[in-house]
C-alpha cells in the first residue's frame, strides 16, 4: 500500500460526488486549455499563412488593408482592381526582389463550390518557395496548374484536358498539381495572367501585387517608398508584418478577458474542491481520530487530505484537456463563426507545453485548494476515534 | 529496551490522575486524583456508570489526552509531558487500540486495514499479517471490505490491526458493546488467549463477563477511582454468598 493508493481508494465511497468535482475542475481546465491553443494556434496559423503568401507586402486596391489581405489569403472576387501598368513603377523601387503581379476571380461551380481562379506569372515562383509542383507550371496559352485539394476532389490527371468549372464552353489542358501546401492555395486554379485576364474580361488589370523584399529588415523603408512612388498614389501598400502584429494585437485584447474568465472558473472550481474535501472531513472526523490513534500523525494525515485534493484536481484536469483537444473541432468551427479573419489552419491544436501548463495548473490548484481540508483533518485529536463513539464514560 | 525496563515491572503507572476540562464558565473534573499501576500481562477491566470518567482514563493510558494534573508512566516512561509527536510515536509503536465501533475503514479491504498502523510507521507486514489473520480466523476474509464482514468478523478484523505492530498494552473500548452475546464471548475468549500469550489488557467494558474475565476490575465513578477487585476475591465473594 502507497500513500497515493490509500488516497485513490477515498473515491469509491463517494464516486458521483467526487466526479462532479473533478467534473468541475474539467470545465475550467478545459476553457483555459482551450483559450491558451486557441490563442497559439491562431497566432501560428496566421503566420504560417502570411509565410504561405510569401510577400513581404501586398499591394491592393483602396479600401480595407484586413479585407485585401483576407482575400489575397482566403480567395475573392475584387470589387475593385490595379492597372497593369502600375508594376513597372513597383519593380522599379528599391530593395524590391520580385513582385508578382496577380489577378484573382472566384466562382461558384455547378455544385455551388466557390473555385477560385488566380492568374499569375512564372515570377510567383520567387515567392512561393513552398509550392512543389507535380507536372508543369502554366507556361503557355490554355494551360491549367490545379491546388492539389481541387485536383482530388474533382479527379483531375495531369494531361487531361478539363472544363473549367464555373465558366462553361471553356477548357483547359491540366499541365500541373500543387502538392499539398495546407493552405488555401490547395483549392485554388492557376492560369497564366494574360488567359485570366481574358476569361475573366479584364485585359491589362490586377487584383492585386504580392511583393517580396530583398531585405525584410528594410520593410519601412521599402514601404515609404512604395508609397512614394507614382503607383503608390492609386495603390494600398499592406505590409504583411504590420497585418499580422495588428491582427494579434487585437486577439492580444480579447485574451486579458478570457484567460481572467479562466482564471474565475479555475478559482471556482478549487473553492468546489476544497468544499467537498471539507464535507468529507466532517464525514469522516472519526475515521480520522481512529488513524491518528493507530499512530497516524499529523503530518500522515495532512498528507493523505492533501494527495486526495491534488489527485481529484489533477484527474479533473486530464479529463478536462481530453475533452477540449475532442471538443475542438466544434469549438473551432464556434470561434471561426464569429471571427473577422481566421486562418485556414486549425485553430486549436495539440500542444504539450500548453497540455503540461494546465495540468501544472491544476496540481497548484489542487496543492492550494487541499490546504484548508488537509489542515483541518490533520488538527482532529485522536480521542476523536473513541469520543464520537458515544461520548460515554 | 523497553520490554526489558517493564520486566516484571509496571506497564501503567499512574499517581493522582487528574483531567479537568473547561466546558463554558463550568470546570468538569473528568478525572480525579487517580492512582493505580497495571502489571505486565495484567488484563485490566475498567467499570462504572456512563461518566464516570472511564474513556477519559483510557484517552490517557493510549497516550491521546494529557492530564492536567499527576504523573502517568507507561513501560518505564512518563508520558504526561510529551509533545504531540512524541505521543503519536509511542502509541504507534506500544499501543494497540481496539474500539467499540471497530473503526476499520470502509474503503480498505480487511488485509488492508490490519497493516495500517504498519503502513503509518513504514514497515512492511507480510508476514506478521498472514500470522495474524490465521489467528483471529480471517485467512478467507482477506480480501473482503467490512460492510461483507458481521460485527464479530469486523471487531477480529480490529483486534488484528491493534496487534500488528507488537504494542506491549491493548487498550480496548467497550469491545464487545455493539457483538450480541455468542460474538462478544468468542471475542472475550479471543482477548483471554491474547493475554495468556502474554500481552498486556486494559479494557473498559459494562459487560460484566469481559469484567469477570479480567484478573482485576478497577471501578470509577464520578471520576474518582472506587474499589480495585481482583479475581481472587471476586472468586472469594462469589463462594462465600453462594
Amino acid at each position: 500500500m502507497t500513500w497515493l493508493q490509500l488516497s485513490f481508494k477515498e473515491w469509491r465511497r463517494r464516486p458521483l460526488r467526487t466526479g462532479v468535482t473533478a467534473g468541475g475542475v474539467a470545465i475550467a481546465t478545459a476553457a483555459l486549455f482551450s483559450l491558451l491553443a486557441f490563442q497559439r494556434g491562431y497566432r501560428e496559423g496566421v503566420r504560417r499563412e502570411l509565410d504561405r503568401l510569401g510577400a513581404h507586402v501586398l499591394l491592393a486596391p483602396k479600401g480595407c488593408p484586413y479585407d485585401a489581405a483576407s482575400m489575397a489569403l482566403h480567395g475573392a472576387s475584387w470589387p475593385c482592381y490595379l492597372k497593369q501598368d502600375y508594376l513597372a513603377g513597383v519593380r522599379s523601387v528599391r530593395g524590391v526582389a520580385a513582385a508578382a503581379p496577380v489577378f484573382m476571380a472566384a466562382l461558384y461551380d455547378a455544385a455551388s463550390t466557390q473555385v477560385v481562379y488566380e492568374g499569375v506569372e512564372t515570377n510567383i515562383l520567387a515567392l512561393k518557395t513552398n509550392w512543389r509542383i507535380k507536372g508543369a507550371f502554366p507556361g503557355q496559352e490554355g494551360v491549367l496548374l490545379a491546388g492539389s485539394e481541387t485536383a482530388r476532389r474533382l479527379r483531375w490527371q495531369i494531361g487531361q484536358q478539363v472544363q473549367l468549372p464555373g465558366l462553361s464552353g471553356h477548357a483547359a489542358i491540366l499541365t500541373g498539381i500543387l502538392e499539398p501546401t495546407g493552405g488555401a492555395d490547395d483549392t485554388f486554379l492557376y492560369l497564366r495572367l494574360a488567359d485570366a485576364q481574358r476569361l475573366f474580361q479584364r485585359p491589362n488589370q490586377l487584383t492585386h501585387i504580392l511583393v517580396r523584399l530583398a531585405d525584410p529588415n528594410q520593410l519601412d523603408h521599402v514601404v515609404a517608398d512604395l508609397r512614394g512612388c507614382d503607383a503608390g498614389l492609386a495603390m494600398n501598400v499592406v505590409p504583411l508584418a504590420h497585418v499580422f502584429h495588428t491582427i494579434q494585437s487585437l486577439v492580444n485584447a480579447t485574451r486579458l478577458l478570457l484567460g481572467c474568465i479562466a482564471l474565475v472558473a479555475l478559482l471556482v472550481a478549487g473553492a468546489g474542491v476544497s468544499n467537498t474535501i471539507l464535507m468529507a472531513v466532517a464525514e469522516r472526523r472519526r475515521e480520522i481520530g481512529v488513524m491518528r490513534a493507530l499512530g497516524a500523525s499529523r503530518a500522515n494525515i495532512f498528507h493523505l487530505l492533501w494527495l486526495e485534493t491534488v489527485q481529484v484536481c489533477f484527474t479533473g484536469a486530464a479529463a478536462g484537456v481530453l475533452v477540449a483537444f475532442l471538443a475542438s473541432r466544434g469549438v473551432e468551427g464556434w470561434v471561426r463563426a464569429s471571427l473577422p479573419f481566421g486562418p485556414t489552419d486549425a485553430l486549436i491544436q495539440w500542444d504539450w507545453p500548453i497540455a503540461a501548463a494546465c495540468l501544472l495548473s491544476a496540481l497548484g490548484l489542487g496543492s492550494l485548494a487541499g490546504f484548508p481540508p488537509a489542515w483541518h483533518a490533520a488538527s482532529v485529536p485522536p480521542m476523536t476515534a473513541i469520543r464520537t463513539a458515544g461520548g460515554r464514560g | 529496551m523497553i520490554a526489558a525496563l517493564v520486566q516484571d515491572g509496571w506497564v501503567v503507572s499512574a499517581t493522582g490522575l487528574t483531567r479537568v476540562y473547561q466546558r463554558g464558565r463550568e470546570q468538569v473534573r473528568a478525572l480525579d486524583d487517580v492512582s493505580f499501576n497495571v502489571r505486565r500481562g495484567e488484563f485490566l477491566a475498567i467499570v462504572g456508570p456512563s461518566g464516570a470518567g472511564k474513556t477519559t482514563l483510557l484517552n490517557m493510558v493510549g497516550c491521546m489526552d494529557a492530564p492536567t494534573a499527576g504523573t502517568l508512566e507507561l513501560l518505564g516512561k512518563p508520558v504526561q509531558h510529551l509533545t504531540e509527536r512524541e505521543r503519536t510515536l509511542f502509541r504507534r509503536e506500544q499501543v494497540g487500540f481496539v474500539f467499540q465501533h471497530f473503526g476499520l475503514l470502509p474503503t480498505l479491504t480487511v488485509a488492508e486495514n490490519i497493516v495500517l498502523p504498519a503502513f503509518f510507521a513504514g514497515r512492511t507486514s507480510g508476514r506478521r499479517l498472514d500470522e495474524l489473520l490465521t489467528k483471529v480466523g480471517l485467512d478467507q476474509r482477506r480480501d473482503h471490505r467490512p460492510c461483507e464482514l458481521s460485527g464479530g468478523e469486523m471487531q477480529r478484523v480490529a483486534i488484528a490491526r491493534a496487534l500488528i505492530n507488537r504494542p506491549q498494552l491493548l487498550l480496548a473500548d467497550e469491545p464487545t458493546g455493539n457483538l450480541d452475546q455468542a460474538t462478544g464471548q468468542a471475542i472475550i475468549a479471543l482477548f483471554e488467549e491474547l493475554n495468556r500469550d502474554g500481552l498486556t489488557i486494559v479494557a473498559v467494558t459494562h459487560n460484566p463477563l469481559l469484567a469477570r474475565t479480567a484478573h482485576r476490575q478497577l471501578e470509577l465513578s464520578d471520576g474518582r477511582l472506587g474499589l480495585s477487585v481482583s479475581r481472587k476475591e471476586k472468586a472469594r465473594g462469589a463462594s462465600a454468598s453462594g
